[in-house]
């Protein structure tokens, strides 16, 4: 285990950590640690009953795999879901997984496949697509 | 196969793979993919990236070659057709 380099992203619109898994070489898996703070402000409310949050997850999860530079800035930016499926929301005192893996890039934008487990049991699946750049420089 | 015959499969690849609520058919062939025409942008891009590669069996290298490729269903059936010949 490994302490992850940082992120653009601030508490409480942060969900990852730790780098359990660097990514290897051609990106095909890297894993990353979320703990369901009861105090963080995604868990009241039952915020994390959002779908959105765990797509988010695994979106900070790859870029933070990816390298993410608090210095330049935002590297990327969630663009797009796809083929979401949730088993249930995290509740808090959960540790969380996220596995990443790069599916295809073309261009700016870049999908990943992500798996959300709590232990052995899966709490969501699906890809996220990531526009590199800025929100500015979308199309 | 000709051109005739690749272009329904390229129309039905884009409505599936884009889930769009079009009938196939009305996709004219020469008019622009992206921006006018279908309006798609790049996200739509990479999923016919993804649907080339896994039902023709054809890789897209790099961006410009795309681009060139998805400005029309013509345009696509003739990458396919170059890459299925190469």
């Amino acid at each position: 285990m490994r302490v992850s380099p940082d992120l653009p992203h601030a508490y409480p619109f942060r969900f990852v950590e730790t780098v359990l898994e660097p990514r290897n070489e051609d990106f095909s898996r890297g894993t990353v640690r979320v703990a369901v703070s009861a105090n963080g402000r995604a868990s009241a409310g039952e915020a994390w009953q959002s779908p959105l949050l765990l797509a988010e997850a695994i979106a900070q999860a790859a870029l933070l795999l990816e390298g993410g530079d608090p210095d330049v800035g935002r590297t990327g930016f969630l663009a797009g879901i796809d083929g979401f499926q949730v088993e249930r929301a995290p509740r808090a005192g959960e540790i969380l997984e996220v596995r990443v893996r790069l599916s295809a890039r073309f261009g700016a934008i870049v999908k990943f496949d992500g798996e959300v487990f709590c232990g052995s049991e899966a709490v969501a699946r699906g890809s996220v697509l990531v526009k590199k750049g800025t929100p500015a420089s979308a199309p | 196969m000709t051109k005739e015959e690749m272009a329904p499969r390229v129309k039905d690849l884009i409505v599936r793979r884009l889930k769009l609520e079009i009938d196939p058919a009305s996709i004219q062939s020469d008019a622009p993919l992206f921006g006018e025409g279908l309006g798609l942008d790049s996200i739509d891009a990479l999923e016919l990236v993804l649907g080339l590669e896994q039902e023709f069996g054809i890789k897209v290298e790099d961006e410009e070659v795309g681009v060139k490729a998805f400005s029309s269903v013509n345009a696509l059936c003739d990458f396919i057709e170059q890459k299925k010949t190469a």
